[in-house]
């Protein structure tokens, strides 16, 4: 037979921390170290991830790396940040207000230049190659930690253009990994009940649809035939939470903070997904590809993250959340020190930067020794399998011992030639 | 390395081949009942009514539900052989041809964008195929060989657009139910049977055909193939070494690449754009090799697809594991199952008929009395199994009386010569209702299907699919009164009775018993200022009810 575990136990990671904080609230020597509400208070936090994708590639010059007196800068000045000797372009105001609450690495290389081939190998964290697609990672996390709150999907992609149940990003592990999109914020159009149809008769009709179960399932075995009943429930489970797909209810003052273009909106639309407890939300944005103009482009796309990041770290640190939820800011690459002929710059994998707060993440660090220039990494570069052993490892999965099996096959969950990176890590 | 391997597999497949056969004036389908009888481990489930095995063998040969009439009709018949004559009354409609070229497509593909042929020419070829006395080992064999030259030009779709990767893989796991996609970098590691060697065995068949340039002339592409000269190469990825292998299907002899005298290679020069023709054509062989009778794998893979195809689970199973360590459920029914099929030259009618025919498939699907529950791989009941995305599709629009209605629509009057927005649909930019059967039919793979690419074995009944049952416009649509649908019938019903009558046959198939009786007209008399929503209520929940979802 197949061996029936197809994959790594689905949420012992999530069990094994509970269990954990069990065995300490009650040994002697830690119990009193730890008191059973505490402890309690602990395991219920689960861990989450808000993964912002700037499709394309943003200018780490006119972001995390400014550098004005470099043969290869642009015309912004860089700025002060809260932390003293870091500086960031001038073009992100509110996040260096917030750079003690942050970290950004300056000396990501990577190994692709393409971006058909860049997007999934980024989101994929280039592991190996085992002959099989990987997941991407919100499916890996919604696979590796399970659902934080077992009404909500745990993978949900808030994305421009339309949305759906997006199954393709899952590999091989399975449609049910896949994200639940959201067209520009908005749920798939079945969320929604049709006007024509009452609460009151809703109900009359679902009460019926019971029945007709109960009566089929009398003579069967009910476990399979389980399986559809509860599709129904979560159903109406989903649909009675769909107040968190919906704007209606934000504070003007919100909107305005985070801005009031796609990428704020639908940050603040992350915001209150995490609050509502979907473990991981993706927010992707495009047209960061500045081959041509970069600097008028910039200028016009920057503040674009910049307003809603920053906005979001802070909301999520006011609310005590940010010990527990992940938020990472990347591109496939960075881009070229070298300004061309139309005054952009193109794709650069070979030294760039990205920012990382949140949930045993460093405040206030910024790690990588680039050249003067910013073209190259002058002593340690980190790959983007490195970025995924860090990820796995500050949600409290162990990316050396957790595998997926598929098939049989024992498969690392993060490329075992790389590293998590100490230096982010508190 | 190699042949003590092959040997051993030798030795499995035909094991029992000796010790089992059809006993004299057996058929088939009582030999079956008395193996599945003979590994039972306790009671088997009573045979199914009459209304239950209409229903199945309806959905499993032609796609369709019966209507209303055809239970009445079916019910009231008292000869004694109506269950035989029905199923050869199916296999014989078209209908089966149009079911059957939509199963083996979606088995064959996986719903796939494959390549240049379009969906239309396979289907349309696929049906021609299943009409008469369609042979398996024949269809395969052209899905294999094809250039893509006139009338074959649409069998080439399982080909793709050349990827022999690809192409390697599906050889593997859909005609020799082998999952060999871990052994291109290394032995199998945790199936010993499978080897790396397997792999590029079967690769060595395919890796000189690829797409042609578009033709000089008639600007097609075609599938053509280049000069073997070479063995092909491989290494694991976990132990130095070069290894060699020509042509070889898993049990079988390599196959030598012949040496020609330079200049002799080729059987006809390059002409029109189209590269020579070589005289050594290594995937024309194996469209002869994979499909010839001696090839145990290819027989036993087949009985097992078309078993897993009637009775929801293959006597191996998953599918694509059959291999030693993973035997079948009733070793000695698979080597029978094998032994007749190619008595009888690959019959695809004359299985289907023998395996519907049995007790096995007739069985119903509740259990035995004071049963709690049964292994699935026993059949000591018949297994329930979810319906495809397009006997689901059809399903509800018989059931809910509007296939007439959609059947009438040729393309969509209202959007013109506009493609119906889908995506627009889903998102609720899209206003319009989906209009065609065909705009329809993408409406329902798109939720119900699995992904491009993944096998329809397992099913999940996911959130998606129970949120569009739920508030999708069209189905609701559909519970309207328009059109003498079903719950315009109803409406003009006064008696509780008949209405409960109509309605269960036509969309449960059967006739409601006392309980369900009550029940309707409970609802209907609590809802009688709403009747039309109330009877649209009564036929939503028995569509979206678990009992209609499966085939039972």
């Amino acid at each position: 037979m197949m061996d029936p575990n197809q994959y790594c136990q689905p949420h012992e990671h999530a069990m094994s921390r509970r269990k954990m904080l069990g065995v300490i609230g009650g040994t002697a020597g830690f119990g009193s170290l730890l008191q059973p509400a505490v402890a309690e208070a602990i395991a219920k936090k689960e861990k989450q991830v808000c993964l912002i994708w700037l499709d394309g590639g943003m200018s780490q010059y006119e972001s995390w790396h400014p550098l004005p007196d470099s043969q290869f800068a642009g015309p912004f000045r860089s700025i002060k940040t809260s932390v003293p000797g870091i500086h960031f372009s001038e073009l992100m105001p509110h996040t260096a207000k917030i750079a003690h609450k942050i970290s950004v690495i300056r000396t990501m290389a990577t190994q692709d230049p393409n971006h058909s081939t860049g997007v999934p190998r980024m989101q994929r964290g280039d592991p190996l190659n085992r002959g099989v697609d990987y997941p991407y990672l919100g499916s890996a996390i919604a696979k590796l930690l399970g659902p934080a709150d077992p009404a909500l999907p745990p993978y949900i992609w808030i994305k421009p253009g339309n949305g759906g149940f997006i199954h393709h990003e899952a590999g091989f592990l399975g449609a049910k990994y896949g994200a639940l999109a959201l067209g520009d914020g908005r749920a798939p159009i079945h969320i929604h009940r049709p006007a024509s149809i009452s609460a009151d008769a809703d109900a009359a009709r679902q009460a019926l649809r019971e029945k007709a179960n109960e009566r089929f399932t009398a003579y069967r075995g009910a476990a399979e035939i389980d399986a559809y009943e509860t599709s129904y429930d979560m159903a109406q489970q989903l649909m009675a939470r769909k107040d968190i797909f919906d704007d209606s209810g934000l504070a003007p003052r919100d909107r305005e903070r985070y801005g009031q273009h796609p990428l704020g909106r639908h940050i603040l639309r992350a915001r209150g997904l995490l609050e509502a407890g979907v473990r991981f939300v993706k927010v992707s944005s495009h047209h960061w590809d500045t081959h041509g103009d970069n600097f008028n482009m910039s200028q016009r796309l920057v503040p674009q993250i910049d307003q809603p990041f920053a906005a979001l770290v802070d909301d999520l640190d006011e609310r005590g959340m940010l010990d527990d939820v992940l938020v990472i800011v990347m591109s496939e690459f960075g881009r070229s020190p070298v300004i061309n002929s139309r005054l952009g710059r193109d794709h650069w994998p070979d030294c760039w930067s990205l920012a990382l707060a949140g949930c045993g993440i460093k405040r206030g660090a910024v790690i990588g020794n680039t050249t003067a220039d910013g073209a190259f990494v002058d002593d340690e570069g980190y790959d983007i399998g490195d970025l995924f052993h860090t990820i796995f490892t500050v949600l409290g999965i162990n990316p050396r011992r957790a595998k997926y099996r598929h098939k049989g096959q024992k498969l690392a969950i993060a490329n075992d030639e790389c590293r998590a990176i100490k230096e982010l890590m508190l | 390395m190699q042949r003590p391997l092959a040997i051993a597999i030798m030795a499995f497949c035909c094991s029992a081949l000796t010790a089992v056969s059809v006993s004299a004036g057996e058929p088939l389908s009582g030999a079956i009942d008395r193996l599945i009888a003979d590994g039972a481990d306790g009671p088997l489930a009573a045979r199914s009514d009459d209304a239950e095995f209409l229903r199945r063998v309806t959905l499993d040969f032609v796609g369709h539900i019966p209507t209303a009439d055809s239970v009445r009709a079916f019910l009231g018949d008292s000869s004694a052989n109506k269950r035989s004559m029905l199923i050869d009354k199916l296999l014989a409609a078209d209908t089966f041809a149009e079911q059957w070229a939509n199963r083996l497509s979606v088995m064959m593909l996986e719903r796939q964008d494959l390549g240049k042929v379009p969906d239309e020419d396979w289907l349309k070829y696929l049906h021609q195929s299943l009409q008469g006395a369609p042979r398996w080992n024949e269809m395969v064999r052209a899905m294999i060989a094809g250039s893509g030259k006139g009338e074959e030009r649409p069998a080439m779709k399982f080909l793709g657009a050349g990827d022999q990767h690809r192409l390697t893989e599906d050889i593997g796991r859909l005609l020799l139910g082998m999952d060999l996609e871990c052994a291109r970098c290394h032995d199998h590691p945790s199936v010993d049977d499978w080897k790396q060697a397997h792999y590029w065995g079967l690769f060595a068949y395919v890796n000189q055909t690829k797409l042609s340039e578009p033709h000089a002339v008639d600007k097609q592409v075609y599938f053509v193939e280049s000069l073997a000269t070479e063995k092909v190469e491989f290494e694991s990825v976990f132990v130095n070494g070069k290894e060699f292998t020509g042509p070889k299907l898993p049990d079988g002899e390599e196959v030598p690449i012949p040496k020609f005298e330079k200049g002799q290679e080729f059987e006809r020069p390059a002409a029109d754009g189209m590269p020579a023709v070589p005289k050594f054509r290594p995937r024309e062989r194996l469209a002869d090799d994979l499909t010839s009778k001696s090839n145990a794998y290819f027989v036993r893979n087949s009985v097992n697809r078309i078993w897993f195809l009637l009775m929801g689970r293959g006597l191996s199973h998953p599918l694509d594991q059959m291999h030693r360590e993973n035997p079948p459920s009733h070793p000695a029914l698979m080597d029978l199952l094998a032994e007749e099929f190619v008595a009888h030259e690959f019959d695809l009618k004359w299985l289907l008929r023998e395996i519907a025919s049995s007790e096995s498939y007739q069985r119903s699907s509740r259990l035995p009395d004071g049963v709690k529950s049964v292994e699935p791989s026993s059949y000591r009941s018949a297994l329930h199994r979810a319906l495809t995305p397009e006997q689901l599709l059809h399903a509800i629009l018989r059931a809910s009386g509007n296939l007439a209605q959609v059947e009438a629509v040729k393309g969509n009057p209202a959007a013109g010569t506009q493609k119906f927005d889908q995506r627009g649909y889903f998102t609720g930019t899209n206003k319009d209702l989906p209009q065609s059967l065909d705009e329809i039919r993408a409406i329902f793979v798109q939720t119900f299907a699995q992904p491009a690419g993944v096998a329809e074995v397992d099913f999940s009944p996911g959130l998606n699919k129970s949120l569009f049952l739920m508030n999708d416009r069209l189905i609701l649509h559909w519970l309207e009164p328009h059109g003498g649908n079903l719950v315009s019938q109803l409406g003009k019903e006064n008696a509780a009775e008949a209405i409960a009558e109509n309605l269960y046959l036509s969309v449960l198939s059967r006739f409601p018993d006392e309980a369900e009786q009550l029940e309707v007209a409970g609802y209907l008399q609590a809802n009688t200022a709403r009747r039309d929503a109330a009877l649209g209520d009564l036929v939503w929940a028995l569509l979206c009810s678990t009992e209609f979802r499966l085939n039972h």
